[in-house]
């Protein structure tokens, strides 16, 4: 054990957990890295590349070392940061990539093979053969790289999002961000202050510093009970604002019970979008370690990570108390974690510091301009070899803290394309102004990281952040502090022959930063893509300067002029499972009923997503054990008897005004304005580049009244684009539209029968011919009393109509029709035998409605009225367009028995087979049972004059090539007799 | 009087009601919708006494409601005839305007909260991006819930009312159910 007095744990709280099987003991407040740094475990990983043995680096979510499977079963997680993974009773933690213990890794292999491993290694290596990339090569790599493995298993967990507001968002509950909060809360600001860490405090809780004479936790928690007793301010720990997004709207995930063995009846984490008027950045600072050879061993890591383990869990790093710990630093702050590991009793060999003139602040050896050239310790650190004047000597130690300078987190500044400006007198980048608006930085994530300035800084910028929406905010009295003193030089990395580690998670050295250099791959994208650096889990918070920095040696530029690092979302990684919202399954997006979903659920009707919607897609009978024959008798069933379908799908919209007649006569290509009261007319809409839109049927129901059907798939479309030419294009009109999709449920009564039908269901309704003849509509009442209308409309070609009532009585009309039909053969259809019914017609639906076709191309060249203009309907007479011949035609294999695929296309037979001569395609295909044979309907060059001619349709993708003939495209009742009889 | 049988949005015979902790969510079947849009020029007429509301705006009296939902259009609610022909009775208020039937294009929840506003809005945080400040009593708005459109209307400071698309129901009631149960956990 390596505890050491103080810290801020519990200790009245241990918590037993494993790693690797073996059984440790922790305190309430431990991470998983500092509990396994207590019980004097420093090997907790391997590397990515090589499998070199690694223990931890830093103390928080940047850490790229410490990398663990918590959990087991289904809740597997890999890569877990084991530097935020608070401890648990009971938690089970598993080091990740190796075969073999972790100490004797097989893969290690790959270290002796490095010198093949280089940057770039994977391009140069695995072009040749090229087919052996996707089988071969690619799974091979896959399966050796990678971290930790996943279990698998769906995840059991329940994700959560959310939505919030605020005057002001503060990210990061440092001594910026609670002076920020504080002082904004006092003003009466609607405030939200989020932190990653489970506690307030940010470095406040990882220094030593006093704040007005006590210790920073004092401070704090009178400032947490202050924010708590606060009603104007949400206190969220626990949640990483993780990205900036438009409009003010902030991404965070607060892990709700990732700190629990289980979530229980709570969510895992929850998403929220946070929108914040302004938002203060007190996101603190990352510390950069300094590359040198063999830098990357168990026992080696952030000086400031070191201070933290000691003053906020009271952990040496080091394996055994007896062990000396060396600091090896570019300034003032490598002294601070010397003086704080003395205070706390550890054992400290001295500072190695690279300026000659190094200051001492204690009691301690100063090994002043001097460097760490060397390391040793198999499975980790026992001994530095430290080079001062060309001598060296090596130093038993068990731990050596890095102190390379410290990197404002600028991360969230930089979205939305802020570049971050170099600070020559920070020798690190600050966010610049160009970043997100209303996003002020302040404290250490804009270089002011002193205690007393951090302070000064949140409170200034919340007070700034305020003033900007209207809020005054007055200062608030901080506690007395200091800043420690933190002069330091530009001192990147200690160059050497051996390797020396910049990004350790993707085992990127100095080494492959050269080599990306003489390979020309110097703007820092290419670098960063040609070695990975910076893109590994932890995307480069440590390494992603000093690799800059290298770059610019390199090329003898500055490091402004060699690159800038910007970031994008996320901060740190986040789980698609809380991305997804949480549901799953079929809760997973919404779905649309139909009025009468339920009682086809009940008939046993398998359904199909249509878009949003959930349809019937036809209903299978005892002793039916193939899809095909349920559809063939629903198809003949409707040509024969009378067929119901529901079909409240398609959209539905009402449209009144003493203008409504012109509005239509614009929207669509034909004319609306001259229907007759109590009349149907089959429509076409054109886009407004000319090509075919939508089509439906449009019934006037009154002189100033009519009700446009769109198809299902454009419903929505179709209305959008009527109110934009209503409120933008026209706002003369003297028009208003309502949707009523959903307002009235309409089933498609069709078939020979579909009178006789209705004449039992309409209360004093004349549905003679003479009366109601095709294309007629109507409104009355039904089944004693109820609202409905009629349409004399048909899809399939047959005697049909479409009656709607209100939707609340769908269920009920259908279980009507179907009693009282039942001796007339009535027969529930759905889309399949929808779909084969207007291929038999011939009529057009998505599949031709492609966005590529014309009206023309349609056979409904004539529609296009050219006695007035509609939208679309000047660009449908350009050459381009006009000029197009393909046709609509019927296709029928030679062999009745052979399906014509979809998709295929169309050739003359005995040509060649190329673009060239492509004659057209397969638009829809079915079996007809009526027809006994497979048909289809395409679109075919000169179509209509190609009656009778024998082409090839060829599918090239399944290897078909089949003989069709030219025939109408419809292949029922051409003379529309049925339907208007 | 038909004699066909209704069922409510949710597919039952009786409105589903379901209570969370604080929150009681409703099925309002009874609720009657009706659309009402001015003609050009037409003055805003006053159908059942209520004064038609400005933007975002609600007002209520006598088992008669109304919210602004676009220019000069509005949705006219009534309490109990959501069986009746209420679109009938709203033109004959209002013989001049356009009126067009939507009580059956939407699914009313009334949700209740026993334990005052702070369940209501807790309730909000999770499921619409709407600031529950901004939606003080008597404001309606429209706005997106786990991909569905819905208007938001706050009766009182306990009790808010979510109408969405009735072939939504299903799903709408799920959105608003998990969310309730999860506040109770």
């Amino acid at each position: 054990m390596t505890r050491l007095a103080g810290g801020l744990i519990d200790r009245s709280l241990p918590l037993n957990f494993t790693f690797d099987g073996k059984a440790y003991t922790g305190f309430q407040g431990d991470t998983l890295a500092s509990a396994l740094l207590a019980n004097g475990v420093q090997l907790m990983g391997r590397s990515f590349k090589y499998h070199r043995p690694r223990g931890v680096v830093a103390a928080g979510s940047e850490e790229p070392n410490a990398l663990v499977e918590l959990r087991s079963g289904a809740r597997q997680e890999p890569n877990t940061r084991a530097t935020v993974a608070e401890l648990f009773d009971g938690l089970a933690a598993r080091s990740q990539n190796h075969i073999g213990p972790l100490d004797r890794d097989f893969l290690a292999v790959n270290d002796l093979l490095s010198p093949f491993f280089a940057a770039g290694f994977y391009y140069k290596t695995f072009m040749w053969p090229k087919a052996f990339w996707e089988k071969l090569y690619e799974p091979a790599i896959r399966k050796a790289a990678g971290l930790g493995s996943l279990s698998m298993l769906p995840d059991p967990d329940a994700y959560d999002k959310g939505f919030l507001h605020c005057d002001l968002l503060v990210v990061g509950g440092g001594a910026a961000g609670l002076a920020a909060a504080l002082t904004a809360g006092r003003a009466g600001a609607e405030v939200i202050l989020a932190d990653e860490d489970f506690a307030l405090g940010g470095r406040l809780l990882a220094e030593s510093d006093l704040l007005d004479e006590t210790e920073a936790s004092v401070w704090i928690a009178t400032v947490r009970a202050e924010l708590d007793s606060l009603p104007n301010v949400r206190i969220m720990t626990r949640t990483t604002v993780f990205g900036v997004y438009d409009h003010g709207i902030y991404g965070a995930v607060e892990r709700v019970a990732d700190h629990l063995p289980t979530p229980g009846d709570k969510v895992r984490q929850t998403l929220w979008r946070i929108t914040a008027k302004r938002a203060v950045l007190a996101a603190g600072a990352t510390e950069r370690h300094i590359p040198f050879a063999d830098n990357d061993r168990p026992g080696v890591m952030l000086a400031g990570a070191m201070r933290a383990y000691a003053n906020r869990w009271a952990v040496s790093p080091v394996k055994r108390e007896a062990d000396a710990i060396a600091i090896f630093t570019n300034g003032d702050d490598g002294h601070r974690t010397a003086m704080d590991l003395i205070a706390k009793g550890a054992k400290v060999l001295g500072v190695i510091d690279v300026r000659q003139t190094a200051p001492r602040f204690g009691d301690y050896e100063v090994f002043a301009g001097a460097t760490v050239t060397g390391t040793k310790g198999r499975l980790g650190l026992n001994a530095i070899e430290i080079t001062r004047n060309g001598r060296s000597e090596w130093h038993p130690v068990g731990a050596l803290g890095v102190a390379g300078g410290w990197n404002p987190n600028v991360h969230l500044a930089s979205h939305h394309r802020g570049r971050p400006v170099w600070n020559a007198d920070l020798l690190s980048f600050v966010p610049g102004a160009d970043g997100p608006k209303g996003l002020i930085p302040a404290g250490a994530a804009v270089g002011k990281g002193g205690t007393e300035e951090a302070l000064a800084d949140g409170m200034n910028a919340a007070i700034t952040a305020l003033a900007g929406i209207g809020i005054v905010a007055a200062g608030i009295a901080l506690p007395k502090a200091a800043n420690a003193a933190a002069e330091q030089v530009a001192f990147w990395h200690v160059p050497g022959k051996k390797r020396a580690w910049v990004d350790f998670q993707n085992d990127v050295t100095v080494k492959d930063i050269a080599l990306a250099h003489k390979e020309n791959m110097r703007p820092v994208e290419h670098l960063k893509r040609w070695t990975t650096l910076g893109m590994a889990t932890d995307q480069g918070k440590t390494s992603n300067i000093s690799a800059l920095a290298v770059m610019a040696e390199l090329t003898g530029k500055s490091i402004p002029e060699t690159g800038t690092t910007i970031f994008r979302p996320p901060y740190t990684g986040v789980s698609l499972s809380v991305l997804g919202g949480g549901d799953t399954g079929t809760t997973f997006r919404p779905r649309r009923l139909t009025p009468t979903h339920h009682w086809a659920e009940a008939q046993g009707a398998e359904f199909v997503e249509v878009g949003q919607w959930m349809r019937a897609q036809y209903f299978p009978q005892a002793g039916e054990t193939h899809w095909r024959q349920t559809v063939d008798r629903e198809v003949l069933a409707v040509r024969s008897g009378v067929g119901l379908c529901d079909v409240t799908t398609l959209g539905k919209v009402d449209v009144q005004g003493r203008d409504a007649g012109e509005f239509l006569n614009r929207l669509y290509a034909n004319m609306m304005g001259t229907l007759k009261v109590g009349m149907v007319r089959y429509g076409l809409m054109l886009r407004e580049d000319g090509h075919a839109y939508d089509d439906g049927t449009c019934a006037r129901m009154a002189q100033d009244h009519y009700v446009v059907t769109t198809t299902t798939a454009n419903a929505g479309l179709v209305y959008r684009q009527m109110e934009f030419f209503h409120q933008c294009v026209w706002p003369e009109l003297d028009v208003q539209l309502i949707s009523t999709t959903d307002a009235w449920a309409q089933i498609a009564v069709a078939g020979p029968n579909a009178r006789e039908l209705l004449s039992r269901v309409v209360d004093d309704f004349d549905l003679s011919n003479e009366a109601f003849p095709f294309m007629a509509c109507a409104e009355l009442t039904i089944c004693q009393g109820l609202r409905a209308r009629l349409f004399r409309i048909s899809f399939s070609g047959e005697l049909a109509y479409e009656i709607a009532v209100p939707a609340r009585y769908g269920q009920a009309l259908i279980e009507r029709l179907m009693q009282k039909g039942a001796d007339l053969g009535v027969t529930p259809y759905g889309t399949e035998a929808l779909g084969v019914l207007r291929i038999e017609k011939g009529h057009a639906a998505g599949s031709e409605l492609n966005g590529q076709t014309t009206a023309q191309m349609l056979g409904l060249g004539r529609m296009v009225s050219p006695k007035k203009d509609s939208i679309g309907a000047v660009m449908s007479r350009r050459e381009g367009l006009a000029a197009d011949r393909r046709r609509l035609v019927g296709l029928k294999p030679l062999d009745a028995g052979t399906q014509i695929m979809a998709g295929s296309h169309l050739f003359t037979a005995g040509a060649a087979q190329t673009m060239e001569t492509d004659q057209g395609w397969v638009t829809s295909s079915c079996y007809s049972p009526h027809l006994q044979s497979y048909i289809a309907l395409g679109f075919l060059e000169a179509g209509d004059a190609r009656m009778g001619e024998v082409l090839v349709a060829a599918n090239p993708l399944e290897g078909q090539e089949m003989k069709v003939e030219v025939v109408s495209p419809h292949f029922v009742d051409p003379e529309g007799g049925r339907l208007r009889d | 009087m038909t004699d066909l049988t209704p069922v409510t949005a949710l597919g039952g015979t009786v409105p589903r009601s379901e209570v969370f902790g604080a929150l009681s969510i409703t099925e309002n079947a009874g609720l009657a919708l009706a659309s009402l849009s001015l003609r050009q020029g037409q003055l805003a007429p006053a159908p059942f006494g209520l004064v038609l509301p400005d933007v975002s705006q609600t007002v209520s009296t006598g088992g008669y409601g109304a919210f602004w939902t676009g220019r000069d259009q509005w949705m006219i609610e009534a309490e109990g005839q959501g069986d009746s022909d209420f679109a009938a009775r709203l033109k004959a208020e209002v013989p001049e305007a356009t009126v067009t039937e939507q009580t059956d294009g939407f699914a009313a929840f009334e949700i209740q909260s026993s334990a005052g506003a702070a369940p209501i809005e807790a309730l909000m945080h999770k499921l619409v991006n709407i600031d529950p400040k901004a939606l003080g009593v008597g404001r309606a708005t429209r706005t997106g819930l786990e991909h569905m459109t819905v208007f938001l209307i706050r009766r009182a400071d306990d009790r808010l009312a979510v109408i969405g698309m009735r072939t939504l129901a299903g799903s709408l009631w799920h959105a608003l159910a998990v969310a309730a149960r999860r506040l109770e956990a």
